[in-house]
């Protein structure tokens, strides 16, 4: 087995669809911006990349015609760097580092751009054209189930209740607020030039939600239920990429190693409760490297909906001190694709950071699903 | 000079709601106020005024962006600009001079021949252009607009001596043909037309309320409905335009008004009106007026101010006799304080009407015009002497005590209007009776029904020759819904036209009720459904689908001019038409969902194809079907035709007029057009994605029920548009014809008519005029 490092992470500023600082700009011209940054960064010669693999969960419109290989040209990357678009819906980005380290075991290249990008300003959620089957449709209805419904289920199979919901949802706003002005962001974002200016910060924060705030919202998804758009992550435009490569290469053209690759793992479950699919996913993966959760210094979880990151680090018994320490997807956005590198690669550098050994990387996909990444220090 | 650019001074409520109305003809407004002290942003109020513009329920403008006509500005920077606009409307405060000033920078600025009026309401003419120079006084008139400018018809005008005469028929043509008014030419008088006797009107119901110690509710249901005045009645009437206008009228009247006039002689302050307004008691706008709602421990509850002790109750049912009366003739008998405050009221307002023409205006026609078109009565003063009679309305001030005018004495033994050969006279005042002379390319059904006889009559429907060649049919049966004898009397319109040799060359379908159509008569579906007539209701609706269809592809033109409502089977008349001449304020749409129903003569069919069709719409199968589901399922009602053009209900090439009383010769003229070397559409087939669409658009739905915004019946209905919508059981790569539509309309409604639930809907929505939530 070969050693898969990450390299190298770099995100957008992640900002509200439709009403945020990114609305106006491609998502194909936002992804490339931060490859560039990254390749940059990195000082990766780039004619060494074997391929940018580009997670997106709807890739139609701008995020169509395979916008792995468009991204490269508009990144102007070497012509032999190839370029694919993967698809795990919210898991789609941190798919692509698994699809990288499982090529470098096949001694199938030994530079990867692992990247994620999601507008929802531009690309709705559903698509321009749904087009669910039929019979599915009517025969397992839960196979094309709204995101919020599920939160909902895992809300009430899990006893989430909606000030826990809110506290989480504080807590997310406050960390990630505090991050933000101790400038502990800074580095991971890369400006974004657009037409009408540069955009170099999150807009999504909002450091003076509260429990009071929050509990004035309506419920979003059942008239009957907990789930508010204060306690789910907002709909997001933004765009992350990390460096996988192996360790040696790494090493031999002195790349900023942040985080080794212990293990990796996907798993499936109902489709109504797809919030819960971190617990199988990282169940086994830390079967796979070994470990059990208390080893675990550190956890990036996805907060797709509060109830479900919740619930999922109940089931995991993770401590709530390790996870999300700079805040996660409910105060900072959650843009479907990029979402994967962007916890992935934080991660990594928080390992770095915090100077810390062992660090989880999970999140929930929608059709019920969740996929899990253990990283260690390298 | 034609008018192709205004500008409006002071953006107030007025003023910004005569912005909006301008813009709502497509013509750019350039909308300036004043500068704030300390403001940063200069255009702050005239930006503001916008936004408003945006949110105010009803809407001024007809459509969104017609915001983006609206330049705003400030009269310090921005009155250069001026000199680009050839009709510059002064709405600012009601003082002389303010306006005064104003129209010094106005006069700095603007072009020559360039047209400046003043929207005061209770400023003379000749005090404004007081002082002037010669080329203002020339320039200048009163357009006096009602508020609010969109919706409310009348349009008083005043010119001054020195006006020239072009300017004036400049104005009065735009604000005709272009906003849509009903222009009418007042004298320089106090209250001009309408505010001089509504004015009256108000006052004298006013007083006599508290003297015969009558409860609002009960003054309401006396002055209001029986007499064809506004529901609310004139306490409602103050509510709603805010009590404090009141006093400020009344002080306006007091200044101009001779000494002795009959306004001056009932005016009295009550203590309990300053009081109201002191305390913020103003109607709506403030905490609450003459009536207001308030929050108890039940809920909302109605509450009513006592005029006696100024204290709020409950609001209770009007308990006299004589509130329950209905014929005017007959409440104005009633023996009870009630018939009292009838006779007082109706007789001060009538006899003031009489006694000011012809000082207010020229002829009786222009009076009751402005009441009908500024207060909404739907009877003229002049045409409700008639209704009541003269010889009693006489009979009536005598025993009251009130001076009978000169015209009503010369009116003795006969009455106002009379109809001679066909032709509407009225009672000039010279006593002689003059022919009532519509404006030029006025074209009135009512008119043409008063001097021929219908081509064929049945109970719902009715055919006209409205001339060159064009028959109309006009629909009669109760609130214009659509039954069995309308469909018969469209076939046979269809038929007079085909068989007439080349006489007849079109089919209008116009009406000039309130509503072109409510929509089908569910009513009779229900009576069918309730003792299972099953192939009753089949029947019907293959009938109205062959009658639209036949319709549609009739070899000569049909054309339909709505005004008001055409929702479910009276939209589907619209969509089956070679052309839609709509008034601009037209509200239409299919909402046959909210009876639990698919709409089923085609209206689906028509909506599907339209939007798969349209050239302009995103790309792939699911898009169009997506708007077609969410404006039927949604049961969406344009507020505008404007606004019906984005559903696609209306096409670009169907047509809007502003002015009511144009719409039939508008609609006429573009049928003899389409006429010429007239080809028919053809039928056109359409690519649906079938079962997949249908599972798209279901998706939504299960969310909805979800949140709670739509019932579990709610989803039965969805689905069952959703498979008609999506074209059945066929797949992407076939092609669906207009005939298969009709067939899944067919099935999908029969199959529904057969829920109880959908009954239980027709019933609800019968009984009580809103939809069932079931």
């Amino acid at each position: 087995m070969k050693n898969v490092v990450i390299a190298g992470y770099a995100r957008s500023p992640f900002h509200f669809a439709k009403k945020g600082a990114l609305a106006r700009v491609r998502p194909d011209e936002l992804a490339a911006q931060v490859v560039a940054a990254l390749v940059e960064r990195s000082r990766i010669d780039p004619k060494d990349i074997e391929d940018v693999i580009m997670g997106c969960a709807i890739p139609e419109g701008e995020q169509g015609l395979n916008i792995g290989r468009i991204v490269g040209f508009l990144a102007h990357l070497p012509l032999n760097v190839a370029g694919a678009t993967v698809n795990r819906f919210c898991g789609s980005s941190m798919q692509a580092i698994h699809m990288a380290a499982g090529a470098i075991q096949l001694d199938a290249g030994e530079a990867f751009i692992c990247a994620g990008v999601e507008s929802m300003t531009r690309v709705p959620m559903t698509g321009f054209n749904p087009s669910p089957h039929p019979g599915l449709a009517k025969e397992y209805p839960q196979a094309y189930i709204s995101m919020g419904q599920t939160a909902e289920n895992v809300a009430r199979k899990y006893q989430v209740t909606r000030e826990q919901q809110q506290e989480l949802a504080v807590k997310s706003h406050k960390k990630a607020a505090a991050a933000q002005v101790a400038g502990k962001l800074k580095d991971e974002i890369v400006a974004i030039k657009a037409k009408d200016g540069t955009i170099d910060q999150d807009g999504c924060i909002r450091p003076d939600t509260t429990q009071e705030t929050l509990s004035g919202l309506q419920p979003a998804f059942d008239a009957e239920g907990t789930v508010t758009a204060g306690t789910a992550s907002p709909l997001t435009d933004g765009a992350a990429a990390v460096l996988v490569t192996t360790e040696d290469y790494a090493k031999r053209n002195n790349l900023p190693i942040l985080a080794r690759l212990k293990s990796i793992a996907v798993a499936g479950c109902a489709p109504e409760i797809m919030g819960i699919g971190p617990v199988p996913a990282a169940q086994k993966a830390l079967k796979r490297a070994g470990l059990a959760i208390k080893d675990i210094d550190v956890v990036e979880i996805n907060e797709a909906f509060a109830s479900q990151a919740i619930a999922c680090m109940r089931e995991l018994g993770i401590d709530e001190g390790k996870a999300n320490l700079d805040g996660g997807a409910i105060a900072l956005g959650h843009p479907l694709g990029a979402t994967g590198a962007r916890i992935t690669g934080k991660a990594a550098s928080l390992l770095k950071r915090e100077g810390k050994r062992y660090a989880l990387a999970t999140q929930c996909i929608g059709g019920g699903q969740g996929i899990a990444t253990i990283l260690e220090s390298a | 000079m034609p008018i192709n650019k205004v500008a409006v001074i002071g953006s107030g409520v007025m003023g910004g709601g005569i912005a909006a109305h301008v813009a709502n003809t497509g013509i750019p407004v350039l909308l300036l106020d004043i500068v704030p002290a300390g403001a940063k942003n200069r255009n702050v109020v005239a930006e503001q005024a916008i936004e408003r513009l945006l949110k105010t329920d009803p809407a001024p403008l007809m459509h969104r962006d017609n915001a983006r006509l609206i330049t705003p500005g400030n009269l310090d920077d921005d009155l250069a600009k001026l000199a680009e606009c050839d009709w510059i409307v002064e709405v600012v405060l009601e003082k002389l001079e303010v306006k005064h000033a104003t129209y010094e920078k106005i006069e700095k600025h603007r072009k020559e021949g360039s047209i400046v009026s003043s929207n005061t309401s209770t400023i003379p003419l000749k005090d404004l252009a007081a002082g002037m120079p010669e080329r203002f006084q020339r320039d200048f008139l009163i357009t006096h607009f009602f508020n609010p400018p969109r919706y409310m018809r009348l349009l008083e005008i005043v010119s001054g001596a020195k006006t020239r005469a072009d300017a004036v028929t400049t104005i009065e043509e735009f604000c005709d043909l272009r906003l849509g008014k009903g222009v009418i030419h007042a004298k320089d008088t106090p209250g001009f037309i309408a505010n001089r006797i509504g004015g009256m009107w108000i006052q004298s119901a006013l007083q006599a309320a508290f003297d015969l110690k009558l409860t609002v509710e009960e003054a309401d249901a006396i002055m209001g409905r029986p007499f064809g005045m506004p529901r609310t009645g004139v306490f409602g009437l103050m509510d709603l335009v805010g009590i404090d206008l009141g006093p400020q009228v009344a002080a306006s009247m007091q200044r101009t008004l001779k000494p002795g006039d009959a306004y001056l002689r009932i005016y009295k302050d009550r203590p309990l009106i300053a009081k109201m307004i002191a305390d913020g008691y103003t109607g709506r706008k403030g905490k609450g007026g003459f009536y207001r709602m308030t929050k108890t421990e039940k809920g909302r509850v109605k509450e009513a101010i006592d005029l006696q002790t100024g204290a709020y109750r409950p609001s209770a049912d009007p308990a006299l006799g004589s509130t329950h009366e209905r014929k005017p003739q007959a409440l104005l008998q009633h023996e009870d304080r009630g018939g009292q405050y009838a006779r007082r009221v109706l007789g001060l307002t009538l006899a003031y009407a009489a006694s000011l023409v012809p000082e207010i205006a020229d002829d009786i026609v222009a009076v009751d015009e402005a009441m009908r078109w500024g207060y909404t009565w739907k009877f003229g003063p002049f045409e409700l002497i008639d209704q009541i009679g003269v010889d009693n309305v006489v009979a009536l001030l005598k025993a009251a005590n009130i001076e009978v005018p000169p015209l009503l004495q010369k009116a003795a033994g006969k009455s106002f209007y009379r109809t001679t050969d066909g032709q509407l006279e009225y009672l000039a005042i010279d006593g002689t009776y003059a022919p009532v002379e519509r404006r030029p390319g006025v074209l009135l059904l009512a008119d043409i029904k008063r001097r021929s006889k219908p081509l064929a009559r049945n109970g719902s429907a009715s055919l006209w020759d409205v001339g060159d060649g064009v028959v109309c049919l006009e629909f009669h049966s109760k609130m214009n819904a659509m039954d069995p004898d309308i469909m018969a009397m469209l076939s046979k319109g269809l038929d007079t036209v085909k068989k007439s040799n080349g006489a007849f060359k079109a089919l209008v379908v116009y009406n000039e009720a309130e509503n072109f159509s409510v929509g089908a008569n569910v009513g009779l579906a229900l009576f069918a459904a309730n003792v299972a007539l099953w192939p009753f209701i089949e029947e019907g609706e293959t009938a109205g689908q062959n009658a639209y269809k036949a319709a549609k592809y009739a070899p000569f033109p049909v054309v339909s001019a709505p005004s008001g409502m055409a929702l479910g089977g009276g939209c589907e008349m619209l969509l089956h038409s070679a052309a839609v001449q709509a008034h601009a304020e037209s509200y239409l749409g299919l909402v046959e969902t909210g009876v639990g129903l698919v709409p089923g003569w085609g209206g689906c069919k028509e909506m599907v194809t339209r939007l798969v069709a349209n050239p302009k719409r995103p790309g792939g199968p699911i898009p169009p079907l997506m708007q077609a589901f969410e404006q039927i399922a949604l049961a969406k009602v344009s507020r505008s035709a404007a606004e019906a053009r984005d559903m696609l209900v209306l096409r670009p090439s169907d047509a809007i007029t502003m002015n009511r009383d144009r719409l039939l010769a508008d609609a006429k003229a573009k049928a003899l057009d389409l006429a010429e070397n007239y080809q028919p559409a053809k039928p056109i087939v359409v690519n649906l994605p079938g079962p997949t669409g249908a599972a798209a658009l279901k998706l939504g739905v299960i969310d909805l029920v979800h949140q709670g915004k739509a019932t579990a019946y709610d989803a039965v209905v969805a689905e069952k548009l959703a498979e008609v919508l999506s074209g059945g059981d066929t797949d992407m790569t076939l092609e669906t014809s207009e005939d298969q539509l009709l067939a899944l309309e067919r099935r999908a409604f029969q199959a529904l008519i057969r829920e109880p639930k959908t009954l239980a809907r027709i019933e609800h929505t019968l009984e009580t005029g809103r939809p069932l939530r079931n």
